[in-house]
C-alpha cells in the first residue's frame, strides 16, 4: 500500500483488489441518513447559493466546478466538498470515461484537484452502479489506494448527476471527523445541487462548443484573410517582379499604368508613362492594327482576349515580339489590363531549334542508313533517300504504306502482333537497338538488316523511326571471316599444326582445336603451363622447363623439338615455333604454331633404315631390266671372237695357208676378247653390292663407261645419243659407282620417254660443264614425251612413275644418291619437247672421305685397257 | 714374219677381194658394230663370197650395191634405221634380196617377225661360221 498516493495529487488510476479488503455494504451507511435527525432546511441559503452559481455560470464558466463545490460545503458544511467527472484522457469530460477525475475540489481536500478514481473500483462507481445517492464511511478500506489521500474520510456523501439521462459524474461532501454526521437535509440539499449541476454542465458543455467554433470560424477567417493577403501580395509580386510586363490600358489607345517589365521591354521610362507618351495604339506596327482590331472585338464580346503573338515598337523603332493578352475590368467598358510577355528568347530559342531540326533533318537525308518513321497504325510517314538506295523504293511513294512492305511476307504477322501487343501493353518483343533482321527490297531480294527504332510521344500518339542498316557486306565478310577460320581450322587438322598464343604476364592461353586434338584434351579444359607439363615426356621436362623460363625472360623467335607422353604410352614428336609480339597493353603475348611431326619422325627414320636396302634394290631392279642390253653388249665381241677365230682356221687350213690372214683375225679376236672382259669387269662393279667408295674421279669418263653399258640399249631404241663432254671438267670427289648409277638411270628414262616418239629423231644429248662455286653439272634432254609441270616434284618421290611398267623408284634413288653427295637433282621441261634432268655436285663436298686407298678396288677402262 | 711388207700384203688382199668380185656372188653387211663389220668380210672370202660393209642401213640403200647384193646380211637394232625396216623398205623397192640377220639380243619376238617377212634367217651373235655359210647357202639357192 505504500507505494500509492505519495504526492497529494497522484491517486493511480489502476489498482488490485487486495485480498481481505472490506466488502461494499461494510463501507456503506446510506440509511442512516433516514435514521439520523435532520436540521431544518435553511431556503434562504440555498437560494444565495443557486444565484452565486448563476451568476459564476454567466460571468465565468471556467470557474463553474469550483463555485459549485464551494456551494456544497458552504450548504453542507462539510469538510471538503468537490466534484468527479468521467474522463478518457483524465483531463477533459467524457461519458464514456473509465476514470474520475477531479476538476474542483474546495476544503480539506482542495491539494487533490486534479486526481481521480478508476470508473470500476471506487465510490464514484459504486454511486453510478447504484444509481442512487450513497453514504460512505471510511471507504479507503474497501479502496485502499485512497489511504494515502489524507485527512481520510469519516463519511462521504456522494450524489450522482446525469447529461441527457446519462451519468456522467458524481458530486460529493466529505466529514473527515465525527464533528457531523450527514442528514436527511443533505440529502435534499445534494439532489437538489446534482440537478444543477447537470444543468451547469449542459450550459458548460454548450459554451465550450460554441467557443470551439468560434475558435474555428475564427481561424477560418484568419486563413482567408492571410490566403486574400497573400494573393494580393502573389499579385503584387508578379506585377513587380516585372516577370511579365503587366499594363493599365483602356480602349482609346492609352497606358496607364505600367511595370517596369513593360517599360523595359518596350525602352521607354516612367516619366515616358507619365507624360503619356506610352501608347499601345502608337506602339503597335501598322500590319499589327488589323489583329488589334480582332482582340477588340472579342474584348468587347466577352471582356477578355485570348493571348496573341504580335510585334510592338521599342522607343528606339526596333521591334520586339511580344504575347499578348488581357481583360477588361468588370464593370468597365473601356479599361482593362494585360499582360506582356517578351519572346526575343523563345523567338531566339525557336530559331536555334529550327536550326537543330536543320541540322537533323541533314542528317537523316544524308544518313547511309535508312531512315523510315512510322506512326501508331504502322504507316510510314517518313523515309529519307538512303531508303531508296537499300530498298529500292522512292521514299515518296512509301509514305503512307505499311512499314510490313519492307520485310518478308513471312514476319509481316509476327511484327503486326508485336507491334500490337507493345502498343496495348508496352512490352517490346524485340530488342529495339541494333537487332538483326530480314528486310526485303523492292526487287524482292531479301537482305540482312540491322535495325535500331526510337519512339516519340505526342499529343498522345506514338511515333516510332527506326534506322535500317543493310549488312549484307558485314554479313558476307562475316561468312568469308568463318569461312577463312574454318579453312584454317582445317589446314591445321590436315597439316597436323596447332596454334596457341600465351600471354605471359597473365598466364592466359588459347589454344587452337587442332592443338586440343593433338594433345588430346577436352576443349573445354583451360589450358595451363601445368597441365601441357603433364603431357611433356619426362626426359624433355627439363628442356621445357628451360623453354618457359626463357620465353619469360626475352621476347625473341623460339623454336624447339619436343616429345609427349600420352596417357596411351604412345609418344608425338612435336616441332614448335613461337614469335613474341606485344599486344594493345604492351604486354608480352608469344603467337605460336605447334606442329606434330610424329608421322614424319616416323617415315623418316624408316626412310633411312630403308634407304640403303633400297639403293640396292634399285640396282638389282636395273640389273634386271638390263640383262638385255648386257646381253647385247656381251655377245657383240664375243660374236667378232668366234667369226675371228673362225675365219683364222679357215685361213690357216688353206692351201696355202693365209697365215697373214689368220694373223690379224687372231689378232682381233684377242682384241674382242678383252673388250668382252672389260664389260664384265665394268657390269660387276656397276652391280654389285658394295658400300659406297669416295675418290677422287673424272665424271666424263664415268659417263664414257655408263655410255659404252647402255649404248646398245640406247641403239635399240632407236635414241640418237649426242655427248657433249667439257674438256676442262674438274674432277669431282664421290663415290664413282653411285653417280654411275644415277647417270645410267636418267639415260634410261631419257630413252623411255622418247620410245613413243615417231615424228621426230629420238636425240638425247649429255652434257657436262663446270658451273661457278667449284661445281659441275651434268644434264640429260630428251625429246619425249615431258611431264606435267605440277608433276615436277612428283617425280622423285618413290613409286612415282609415268611409265605403264617399271618401278619407278630410281629417281627417288636418284635423287638421294645426288643429294648424299652434297649436291641436287632436278628437272625441268624444254622449250621445245621434252624434259631436261640436271644434276650438280661440288667438286669437294665436305663430309664426304676420300679413301685412297680403297680406290684401287674400282676398276675404270683406264685400268683394263 | 711376213714374206711382204705390210703395204704390200694389204695391196694383195685388196685384189683377190676385188678380182674375186667380179666373178664371186656379192655379199653385203650391214652393222654398226665395228667389230663386225672387220670381221665378216674375211670370213665371207674364206667362203668364196665378195664382201661389201656398211654402218648403217641408209649408208647401204645409198650405195651402188644394193641390185649386186646377192645376200644381205643385217643387223636388227641400230641408231637410226633399223634391220627390219630396211627389210620393210626393201620390199617397198621391190629389192627382193635374200636377207640373214644377225642380232645380240636374244629376243624371242624378233626372230619370228623377221622370218615371217621373208628373212631366210636369224642367226644370234655369235654364231659358228658353218650357221652361217648354212644359212648363205641356202640364200643363195632360193635366188
Amino acid at each position: 500500500m505504500s507505494g500509492y498516493g505519495k504526492s497529494t495529487n497522484d491517486v493511480p488510476l489502476e489498482g488490485s483488489i487486495p485480498t481481505g479488503t472490506a466488502p461494499l455494504e461494510s463501507i456503506l451507511c446510506t440509511e442512516e441518513l433516514q435514521r439520523r435527525p435532520s436540521r431544518p432546511p435553511d431556503y434562504e441559503k440555498e437560494n444565495r447559493a443557486l444565484v452565486k452559481l448563476v451568476s459564476a455560470l454567466a460571468d465565468s464558466p471556467g470557474t463553474i466546478f469550483q463555485t459549485l463545490a464551494e456551494t456544497i460545503q458552504d450548504i453542507t458544511q462539510c469538510d471538503s466538498a468537490g466534484l468527479s467527472l468521467l474522463t478518457k484522457d483524465g483531463k477533459k469530460p467524457h461519458v464514456e470515461g473509465q476514470r474520475f477525475y477531479w476538476p474542483a475540489i474546495c476544503g480539506m481536500w482542495n491539494p487533490h484537484v486534479g486526481g481521480g478514481t478508476p470508473r470500476n473500483f471506487g465510490p464514484c462507481g459504486d454511486v453510478l452502479d447504484q444509481n442512487r445517492t450513497l453514504l460512505f464511511t471510511h471507504f479507503e478500506r474497501r479502496y485502499p489506494y485512497l489511504m494515502p489521500v489524507s485527512p481520510t474520510a469519516e463519511e462521504c456523501l456522494l450524489v450522482p448527476f446525469y447529461v441527457d439521462g446519462k451519468a456522467v459524474g458524481t458530486i460529493w461532501g466529505i466529514m473527515h471527523s465525527e464533528r457531523r454526521k450527514f442528514d436527511a437535509e443533505d440529502d435534499r440539499v445534494m439532489a437538489s445541487l446534482g440537478k444543477f449541476a447537470s444543468s451547469a454542465y449542459q450550459s458548460w458543455m454548450h459554451i465550450e462548443d460554441l467557443e470551439i467554433q468560434v475558435a474555428k470560424r475564427e481561424k477560418a477567417e484568419a486563413e482567408v484573410r492571410d490566403l486574400a493577403s497573400g494573393l494580393e501580395a502573389k499579385i503584387r509580386r508578379l506585377v513587380e517582379a516585372n516577370v511579365v510586363g503587366i499594363v493599365m490600358w483602356n480602349l482609346e489607345g492609352t497606358i496607364t499604368g505600367a511595370n517596369e517589365a513593360f517599360l523595359h521591354t518596350v525602352q521607354y521610362d516612367r516619366e515616358d508613362l507619365a507624360a503619356g507618351r506610352v501608347r499601345w495604339k502608337d506602339l503597335t506596327p501598322p500590319e499589327w492594327s488589323d489583329r488589334d482590331e480582332r482582340a477588340i472585338g472579342q474584348l468587347k464580346a466577352t471582356g477578355i482576349f485570348q493571348p496573341f503573338e504580335k510585334e510592338f515598337f521599342r522607343k528606339d523603332g526596333g521591334r520586339v515580339p511580344i504575347l499578348l493578352g488581357g481583360a477588361l475590368f468588370e464593370g468597365s467598358g473601356n479599361e482593362g489590363v494585360a499582360f506582356v510577355l517578351d519572346l526575343t528568347e523563345q523567338k531566339r530559342q525557336e530559331s536555334a531549334r529550327v536550326y537543330s531540326e536543320e541540322r537533323y533533318r541533314v542528317v537523316v537525308e544524308t544518313a547511309s542508313d535508312a531512315v523510315v518513321n512510322v506512326d501508331d497504325k504502322g504507316s510510314i510517314v517518313f523515309a529519307n533517300p538512303a531508303t531508296a538506295t537499300i530498298f529500292g523504293y522512292d521514299p515518296a511513294e512509301l509514305a503512307g504504306k505499311p512499314l510490313t512492305l519492307l520485310m518478308p511476307e513471312y514476319m509481316r504477322e509476327l511484327h503486326q502482333t508485336g507491334f500490337k501487343r507493345y502498343l496495348a501493353t508496352g512490352r517490346r518483343h524485340m530488342n529495339w537497338q541494333g537487332t538483326e533482321l530480314t528486310a526485303l527490297r523492292k526487287n524482292g531480294e531479301e537482305f540482312p538488316v540491322e535495325v535500331s527504332f526510337g519512339e516519340i510521344t505526342r499529343d498522345g500518339h506514338k511515333t516510332f523511326t527506326g534506322f535500317l542498316r543493310d549488312i549484307s557486306k558485314r554479313k558476307q565478310a562475316e561468312q568469308a571471316l568463318r569461312r577463312s577460320e574454318a579453312f584454317l581450322a582445317e589446314a591445321q587438322h590436315l597439316s597436323h599444326t596447332g596454334s596457341f598464343s600465351w600471354r605471359v604476364a597473365t598466364g592466359e592461353i588459347t589454344w587452337s582445336e587442332q592443338l586440343y586434338r593433338i594433345y588430346e584434351l577436352e576443349n573445354s579444359v583451360p589450358v595451363t603451363l601445368d597441365l601441357i607439363r603433364t603431357r611433356v615426356h619426362p626426359e624433355d621436362l627439363t628442356l621445357y622447363e628451360r623453354m618457359v623460363e626463357e620465353a619469360r625472360i626475352g621476347a625473341s623467335d623460339f623454336e624447339w623439338q619436343y616429345r609427349l607422353l600420352m596417357p596411351d604410352h604412345s609418344i608425338k614428336y612435336m616441332h614448335a615455333l613461337a614469335r613474341p609480339t606485344r599486344d594493345q597493353d604492351g604486354q608480352l603475348e608469344y603467337i605460336a604454331a605447334v606442329q606434330d611431326v610424329t608421322a614424319r619422325r616416323l617415315a623418316e627414320e624408316a626412310r633411312d633404315k630403308a634407304r640403303s636396302e633400297l639403293t640396292h634394290v634399285a640396282r638389282v631392279t636395273t640389273l634386271g631390266t638390263l640383262t638385255a642390253s648386257i646381253a647385247h653388249e656381251l655377245n657383240q665381241p664375243l660374236s667378232g671372237i668366234v667369226t675371228n677365230a673362225s675365219t683364222c682356221l679357215r685361213m690357216l687350213a688353206a692351201d696355202p695357208p693365209n697365215v697373214d690372214g689368220a694373223r690379224e683375225t687372231a689378232r682381233r679376236t684377242i682384241r674382242d676378247a678383252n673388250r668382252a672382259s672389260e664389260m664384265i669387269t665394268r657390269l660387276r662393279a656397276l652391280f654389285s653390292k658394295k658400300s659406297a667408295v669416295i675418290q677422287s674421279m673424272d665424271l666424263n669418263e664415268a659417263i664414257r663407261e655408263v655410255i659404252a653399258l647402255s649404248l646398245s640399249e640406247l641403239q635399240k631404241n632407236r635414241v640418237i645419243l649426242r655427248p657433249e663432254l667439257a674438256h676442262d671438267l674438274p674432277l669431282v670427289t664421290g663415290d664413282r659407282v653411285q653417280l654411275q648409277q644415277v647417270i645410267l638411270n636418267l639415260l634410261r628414262n631419257a630413252s623411255d620417254a622418247m620410245s613413243t616418239i615417231d615424228d621426230r629423231p629420238r636425240d638425247l644429248l649429255i652434257r657436262t660443264e663446270p658451273e661457278d662455286n667449284d661445281r659441275v653439272r651434268l644434264s640429260v634432254s630428251d625429246v619425249g614425251i615431258g611431264f606435267e609441270p605440277q608433276a615436277a616434284d612428283k617425280l622423285f618421290e618413290a613409286f612415282y612413275t609415268t611409265k605403264n611398267e617399271g618401278m619407278g623408284i630410281g629417281l627417288s634413288v636418284s635423287r638421294s644418291i645426288v643429294e648424299h653427295h652434297h649436291g641436287r637433282l632436278w628437272a625441268t621441261p624444254n622449250n621445245g619437247p621434252g624434259v631436261t634432268f640436271s644434276f650438280s655436285i661440288p667438286c669437294r663436298p665436305e663430309g664426304l672421305t676420300s679413301d685412297g686407298t680403297r680406290a684401287g678396288r674400282i676398276p675404270s677402262v683406264s685400268d683394263a685397257a | 714374219m711376213d714374206a711382204l711388207p705390210r703395204e704390200a700384203h694389204s695391196y694383195a688382199m685388196e685384189l683377190r677381194q676385188v678380182g674375186r668380185a667380179v666373178d664371186r656372188p656379192l655379199i653385203s653387211v650391214v652393222d654398226d658394230d665395228e667389230s663386225v663389220r672387220e670381221s665378216l668380210p674375211d670370213l665371207l672370202g674364206e667362203f668364196g663370197f665378195a664382201a661389201r660393209t656398211f654402218s648403217s642401213p641408209e649408208e647401204f640403200l645409198a650405195s651402188d650395191c644394193v641390185d649386186r647384193t646377192r645376200c644381205l646380211i643385217l643387223d636388227v637394232a641400230m641408231p637410226g634405221m633399223s634391220g627390219p625396216e630396211l627389210q620393210r623398205e626393201l620390199k617397198l623397192r621391190r629389192r627382193e634380196i635374200p636377207i640373214v640377220f644377225i642380232t645380240a639380243q636374244r629376243e624371242e619376238t624378233v626372230r619370228p617377225q623377221v622370218l615371217e617377212q621373208g628373212a631366210i634367217e636369224c642367226l644370234f651373235k655369235p654364231f659358228s661360221d658353218t650357221a652361217l655359210l648354212d644359212a648363205l647357202n641356202a640364200a643363195l639357192r632360193v635366188h
